[in-house]
C-alpha cells in the first residue's frame, strides 16, 4: 500500500490537425470513454472529482469550458474546478489534483483536458492567439512571435555553448520516428537530418521541422487514493502499481530580456526539477530516470531541457542528444511518444498525454517498439510561454 | 453547398474507424463559419509615460533607488526590492545580445502588417540598463551578428502602435 495518488486508468483520442469528427465536447467525452474502459468501469458514478484543463477560450470558441465539458461528460452535479496555465497546463491540473487528493479532499479525480489548435482557425489566426499569451504591450506588439522568442533563446545558447544547428535537428528527426509507434500521434515521420536542415526556415535558426505542431484532441486520467483504487478499478488489480509520486512547479519573467544575462536556459525548469528530485528522493537524476517526456515545443527546447533537468552539465545537452543519449536505445529515452514534434500538443491536453506515456511506460504497457524494459521511474516535464511557469510531474512503479 | 446557410463550409460524411462503431448514427459533420470581431480600450498603465516620451524622441526606463537596478522595458516597480521606481533616460544606445530573423508576420497591428519578412527580432542591452529591450532591428539580416552596437531611431511616418514610434538601427562611424 502507498500514501501516494495512483494512477488508475488513462484514456484519450487520436491527436490530429483537424478532428473534423467531433467538437470539444464530442472529444473528450471519446477520451472519457476510452478511460472508463481502461479502468474496467461502466460509468463515472463512483468518482468523485472533476478537474478540467485547457488553456484558451479563444481557440475553443467557448469560455467556461470546464462547466461544459462537466456536463457532457456526465459528471454533474459533482465538484469540478478549471485549471490554467498556459502550455502547463495538463501537467499544472495534475499537480493540482495530486494536491486534492493527498489533502483528503477528495478519494478520486477525474482529470481531463482538450484543446482545439488545429485547423480551426487559419495559422495566422493561431499565431495571433498563442502572441497574447506573450507580454502582449512589450513583445507582442512589436511584431513578436513565440517561435522567434525560442529561437532568440537558442541562438543565446548556440554563442554561448557552441551548440549547432544539427544537434536540434537530431531531436526533429527522433521525435517524429518515435511517433511511428504510437498509434494515437498527429505525424509520425521518417526524415533524415537532411531534411530538417533543408525545411523552410521560419524564425532563423528555427525551421519547419524544427517546430512542434498545432493539434486538436482530448486526454484524460482517473487519479485515485489507492484504497479506492482497489475497490473500484479491476484494471489497477490488475497492472502492476503506478503512483505520481513526486511534483515541482517553478515560474520565472514573462519576458525572455528580463532574465538577462541568464537568456539559454529555464530558471522555472530548474526550480521545478529541483522539488521533484527532493520530493522523490532523487539525486542523480540521469541514473535514477528511466523514462521521460520532455516538452518539445521547439527541437533546441529538448536541449535546454536535458541541461535544467539535470540529465546533463549545463551547455552538453547539444552533444549529448547528437550522440543519441535520449534515443529509444540510448541511457535515458525521452519523448518515446514522438513528444510535441511528432505526436502532437493539444495545449490543455498535452500534459496530460504526457503523463499517460509514462504511465503506459512504466505498466508495460507501450507498444514494443518504444517500450523502455524494466521502466520503474518515469518524468514529465511541461511548460508555460518559454517557461513562465515549468512543472515536473514523476511517476513511479512500486510492485 | 446549402443556399439556405450562408456559414457553412460543409456537410462530410465520416468514416467509421472501428467495427463496432458506436457513433453510427453520428457521421454527418457540418461545418460553419464564424468569425469574431474584439476591439479594446486598453490602458499602458504605469508604463504609460515611456510611450508618451517616445513621442519627444526620449528613450525612458526606470531604476530601483534601493537596487540600483535598471529596468528597459521600464518596471514601475523593482521586482527584487519591490521599491517604486524612479524614470531615468537613456542614451537610446546599446548592444545586440540575441535576435531571431522572422520569415513570416503574426499581423498583430497595422505596424506588424506593414513589415515585409525577413524581419529581424533582437533584443538589446541599452548602454545603462541591466535588462534586454525587445524591438525589431532594421537591418539586412545577413549583417546581423550578436555584439553588433544598436541605436534607437525614430519613425517619422505615423504609426498604429506607440512602441512603433521607436526601432533599432545598426550604428553607423558619425555616431561613435
Amino acid at each position: 500500500m502507498s500514501d501516494l495518488p495512483a494512477v488508475v486508468a488513462v484514456g484519450t483520442t487520436a491527436i490530429s490537425s483537424d478532428h473534423r469528427s467531433g467538437n470539444l465536447r464530442d472529444l473528450m467525452l471519446e477520451a472519457v470513454l476510452d478511460c472508463l474502459t481502461d479502468a474496467g468501469l461502466d460509468n463515472l458514478a463512483d468518482v468523485e472529482h472533476g478537474l478540467c484543463s485547457y488553456e484558451s477560450d479563444h481557440f475553443n470558441l467557448q469560455m467556461t469550458l470546464g462547466a461544459v465539458l462537466q456536463d457532457a461528460i456526465g459528471m454533474l452535479p459533482k465538484p469540478n474546478v478549471r485549471i490554467e496555465g498556459g502550455g502547463a497546463t495538463g501537467a499544472l491540473a495534475l499537480r493540482t489534483a495530486w494536491a486534492y487528493l493527498q489533502s483528503g479532499l477528495c478519494d478520486s479525480i477525474l482529470v481531463y483536458g482538450c484543446e482545439k489548435n488545429g485547423r480551426g482557425v487559419s495559422s495566422r489566426t493561431a499565431n495571433q492567439l498563442f502572441a497574447l499569451s506573450a507580454d502582449v504591450d512589450w513583445e507582442m506588439m512589436v511584431g513578436g512571435t513565440y517561435t522567434g522568442f525560442y529561437a532568440a533563446m537558442i541562438r543565446a545558447h548556440m554563442e554561448r555553448f557552441g551548440t549547432q544547428e544539427e544537434h536540434f535537428a537530431h531531436v526533429a528527426v527522433r521525435n517524429r520516428h518515435n511517433a511511428q509507434f504510437n498509434p494515437i500521434a498527429q505525424k509520425p515521420m521518417n526524415i533524415a537530418l537532411k531534411d530538417v536542415m533543408q525545411s523552410r526556415p521560419v524564425a532563423e535558426p528555427y525551421k519547419l521541422y524544427d517546430c512542434s505542431l498545432l493539434s486538436d484532441g482530448a486526454a484524460c486520467i482517473l487519479l485515485a487514493r489507492e484504497e479506492w483504487a482497489k475497490k473500484h478499478s479491476p484494471s489497477f488489480r490488475q497492472r502492476p502499481p503506478v503512483y505520481f509520486a513526486a511534483t515541482g512547479c517553478g515560474t520565472d519573467t514573462m519576458r525572455l530580456g528580463d532574465r538577462y544575462p541568464e537568456i539559454t536556459n529555464f530558471r522555472a525548469k530548474q526550480t521545478a526539477a529541483q522539488q521533484a528530485y527532493v520530493m522523490a528522493n532523487i539525486t542523480e537524476p540521469l541514473r535514477q530516470i528511466d523514462v521521460a517526456e520532455l516538452y518539445d515545443s521547439y527541437s533546441g527546447v529538448e536541449i535546454q531541457a536535458v541541461e535544467d533537468l539535470g540529465f546533463t552539465a549545463p551547455g552538453q545537452g547539444g552533444p549529448a542528444i547528437a550522440d543519441g543519449m535520449f534515443d529509444l536505445d540510448g541511457d535515458l529515452p525521452v519523448n518515446t511518444s514522438g513528444g510535441l514534434l511528432g505526436r502532437g500538443a493539444p495545449v490543455g491536453a498535452t500534459g496530460i498525454l504526457q503523463a499517460i506515456e509514462v504511465a503506459q511506460q512504466l505498466w508495460g504497457a507501450a507498444d514494443t517498439r518504444r517500450q523502455v524494459a524494466d521502466a520503474r521511474r518515469g518524468l514529465t516535464d511541461t511548460h508555460a510561454g518559454i517557461a513562465s511557469i515549468s512543472v515536473v510531474n514523476i511517476f513511479e512503479r512500486r510492485d | 453547398m446549402s443556399k439556405r446557410v450562408a456559414s457553412q463550409i460543409d456537410i462530410q460524411t465520416m468514416k467509421a474507424d472501428a467495427e463496432n462503431d458506436i457513433w453510427a448514427q453520428f457521421r454527418q459533420i457540418e461545418r460553419i463559419a464564424v468569425t469574431l470581431t474584439q476591439s479594446y480600450r486598453h490602458s499602458l498603465g504605469k508604463y504609460s509615460r515611456f510611450f508618451i516620451e517616445l513621442e519627444r524622441q526620449r528613450f525612458m526606463a526606470t531604476g530601483c533607488p534601493t537596487c540600483g537596478r535598471v529596468y528597459a522595458p521600464p518596471r514601475p516597480v523593482c521586482p527584487d526590492c519591490l521599491s517604486v521606481a524612479d524614470w531615468v533616460e537613456l542614451s537610446g544606445r546599446g548592444e545586440l545580445k540575441t535576435y531571431s530573423i522572422l520569415h513570416f508576420s503574426p499581423g498583430t497591428n497595422e505596424d506588424v502588417r506593414s513589415l515585409a519578412p525577413p524581419y529581424v527580432l533582437a533584443y538589446v542591452l541599452l548602454d545603462g540598463a541591466d535588462t534586454l529591450f525587445p524591438h525589431l532591428l532594421k537591418a539586412p539580416p545577413q549583417q546581423v551578428h550578436i555584439g553588433m552596437r544598436v541605436k534607437v531611431a525614430w519613425q517619422s511616418q505615423a504609426v498604429d502602435h506607440p512602441i512603433h514610434l521607436m526601432y533599432f538601427a545598426p550604428m553607423n562611424k558619425e555616431d561613435k
